[in-house]
């Protein structure tokens, strides 16, 4: 027999808000994701990669230090690439405005690009949390019969996805960017890696919203745990593998690949191919160096295809939401 | 206890492709506990899928609590409860956290989710096992799940599709005396689905019976009783030819019953002449049950009709 009064009770307090019920959705996924341990691994090695960004970052801007270790170790190297450091330096010294810019714009671009691979593999193995399980087990009923509607479900679902590449992505980005350039030697580092921040903020911002909906497109496509993950790897992997063949052949055939898209979107941003033209210009030493990337590639980093991969884009994004709202529905 | 209509519809019709689930159906009912009886396909979930929005309304018009659906969807389920027929629960949840999670989405702040999540599981007689994922739970605990999911927010209605299916007679009746008191004793409309006449008949006070998509009969228990008087159950320990052979003596029809209880259709309005022949013959019964199977023979007669009109 209970020792505590075990009848019913009537609740009178007061109901939080919508924002609230939606917060629930969205941090009951993000958790529920979390508890798999090799998201957690994945999510521990995101932020290696940060830490790794800030030695980077901490390195750069130890240059400047004449009596620091860095540059005491840097006088050990072989000529070639003391001329190399000596020239970077000197540019970081009389330019810092641009040589900041344009250092921490490359650095980020490929911190960027590496965060978002891992990124779109964490988001696979996490899939069936959002949507999948939910079909199978006939959850989006209960759901329905509660304080929610469809519309609040998906984006407290949207949300939980777009938290987990907070962790993966946003997370690391912003706390290198911020410690790296708290350990720089100047603080005016920081105004001068603003449009760094900026750019790589738009990057991840724009790619988290596009592959949080993405990933909640194929989560809805089947009731199988099994399906939608291969579906969402395939996709990837496939990708991939026709971005090489179809530059050859059919061109257009490469916005297939959303991975190959958001690549456009982070070369349009990041206009790498201009920054890597200033840093030839000021470092002289670059020269020979970058005269060994094949025209293709130089041709790929000014140019980004950014048209046909928004409409790609656009296109993939339009059929998560028509699958989304197919699936998604109480019966 | 609440007297204003807690469901009014006006021609409420859903119409799945050639198929009308529901045809023109017009109601307005008392709070209470009622039953929604019907056969299998009759539509009764239907009939509750669309009063809580879960199926878009083909025509007609209904109001839930005073709410019209379809305008305010979110407040009308912030103050309604729903069990449905088929398992729900979230996979890799423990039931106290799914019960936890299911009183956030009606926006309770999560202590007082936590708190009511516990004390609804309790209510409804889950003990340790509430720890444990839903998924490793038995048909009965499921059942119960369900339950506590539906009331953890304090609802002023609850909406039971089918809640002792699959369940043993031990699990059934307590089942139905968790959702007896929630009107008896709390206050809270039960409207409970189903095909069991025994588990209406016993929790019920108003009966709705649908088929066809169509309501064929809305009154209280206690009216369809009335209506097929002159007929009672006897339970007796001893006398039973006594009994027949005075039945016999005045033109009563007297049948044993396979549980060995005699049906007399005495054909009074009142247990009068029945008690007078007991006393005559100084019987004295265990048990007399008025008008017995009233509740059957309503739903049979009005399929009859329901059948011979289509």
């Amino acid at each position: 027999m209970p020792l505590h009064d075990t009848s019913y009770q009537h609740w009178d307090g007061v109901h939080l808000g919508l924002w609230r019920r939606r917060w629930a959705i969205a941090w009951t996924g993000l958790t529920a994701a979390l508890q798999n341990k090799w998201i957690q691994h994945l999510v521990a090695l995101c932020w290696c990669g940060g830490l790794a960004m800030i030695a980077l970052l901490f390195f750069v801007g130890q240059l400047l230090v004449e009596d620091s270790i860095i540059v005491q170790w840097v006088g050990n190297l072989n000529p070639e690439l003391q001329g190399f450091v000596r020239m970077f330096t000197s540019w970081l010294e009389q330019h810092p405005e641009v040589s900041v810019r344009t250092t921490q714009d490359v650095l980020f671009y490929f911190f960027g690009i590496f965060l978002m691979a891992l990124s779109i593999f964490v988001l696979g193995m996490a899939l069936p949390q959002f949507i999948t399980r939910d079909l199978a087990s006939n959850a989006i009923i209960i759901y329905s019969s509660k304080a929610v509607s469809r519309g609040d479900y998906l984006l407290g679902k949207f949300a939980a996805a777009f938290g987990l590449l907070v962790l993966t992505w946003l997370g690391p980005v912003c706390t290198a960017w911020l410690v790296g350039n708290l350990l720089a030697p100047d603080w005016r580092f920081f105004w001068h890696a603003r449009v760094p921040l900026l750019h790589a903020l738009v990057f991840g911002l724009s790619s988290m919203c596009i592959l949080s909906a993405l990933v909640l497109g194929v989560s809805a496509t089947s009731s199988k745990e099994k399906s939608t993950i291969s579906l969402w790897y395939t996709w990837w992997i496939l990708g991939g593998v026709v971005v090489p063949i179809a530059a050859h052949t059919q061109p257009w055939l490469r916005h297939l690949s959303f991975n190959f898209n958001l690549n456009q979107i982070a070369l349009a941003v990041f206009r790498l191919g201009d920054d890597l033209k200033i840093a030839q210009d000021n470092v002289p030493v670059l020269g020979p160096m970058l005269s060994n990337i094949r025209p293709d590639t130089m041709r790929a980093l000014t140019s980004p295809a950014i048209g046909g991969a928004l409409v790609g884009l656009l296109l993939m994004t339009g059929l998560a939401a028509v699958v989304v709202g197919k699936r998604v529905k109480p019966e | 206890m609440p007297t204003a209509p807690v469901i009014e519809t006006q021609a409420l019709t859903k119409v799945f492709g050639a198929q009308r689930a529901l045809d023109g159906v017009n109601l307005t009912v008392a709070p209470g506990a009622i039953g929604l009886l019907g056969p299998n396909g009759a539509g009764k979930s239907t009939f509750m899928k669309c009063l809580l929005q879960l199926q878009p309304i083909t025509s007609g018009t209904a109001k839930l609590l005073g709410r019209e659906v379809g305008r305010e969807g979110r407040e009308i389920r912030k103050r309604v409860g729903y069990t449905p027929e088929q398992d729900c629960h979230i996979p890799g949840m423990a039931g106290c956290e799914y019960v936890t999670y299911c009183a956030q989405l009606c926006g309770l702040p999560f202590q007082a989710a936590r708190q009511r999540a516990h004390e609804m599981l309790d209510f409804v007689g889950m003990g340790q096992e509430r720890y444990r994922k839903a998924d490793t739970y038995s048909t009965g605990m499921r059942q119960r799940l369900k339950l506590a999911q539906a009331i953890v927010h304090d609802p002023e209605i609850v909406f039971l599709d089918e809640p002792t299916n699959g369940l043993d007679p031990k699990g059934q009746a307590q089942i139905l005396e968790l959702v007896q008191s929630l009107w008896k004793t709390y206050g809270i409309t039960v409207v409970v689905s189903s095909h069991l006449l025994q588990d209406v008949d016993k929790i019920c006070e108003q009966i709705i019976i649908i088929a066809r998509g169509r309501v064929l009969v809305h009154d209280t228990l206690e009216n369809l009783k009335a209506r097929k008087r002159g007929a009672a159950e006897v339970v007796m320990s001893a006398g039973h030819l006594d009994l027949q052979a005075a039945c016999a003596r005045r033109s009563w029809p007297c049948e044993v019953l396979p549980n060995g209880h005699l049906k007399i259709e005495h054909k009074a309005e009142s247990l009068n002449p029945l008690l007078t022949v007991l006393h005559e013959l100084k019987l004295v019964p265990l048990e007399i049950i008025p008008s017995p199977n009233a509740l059957e023979e309503t739903f049979v007669q009005a399929l009859e009709i329901s059948h011979a009109a289509a």
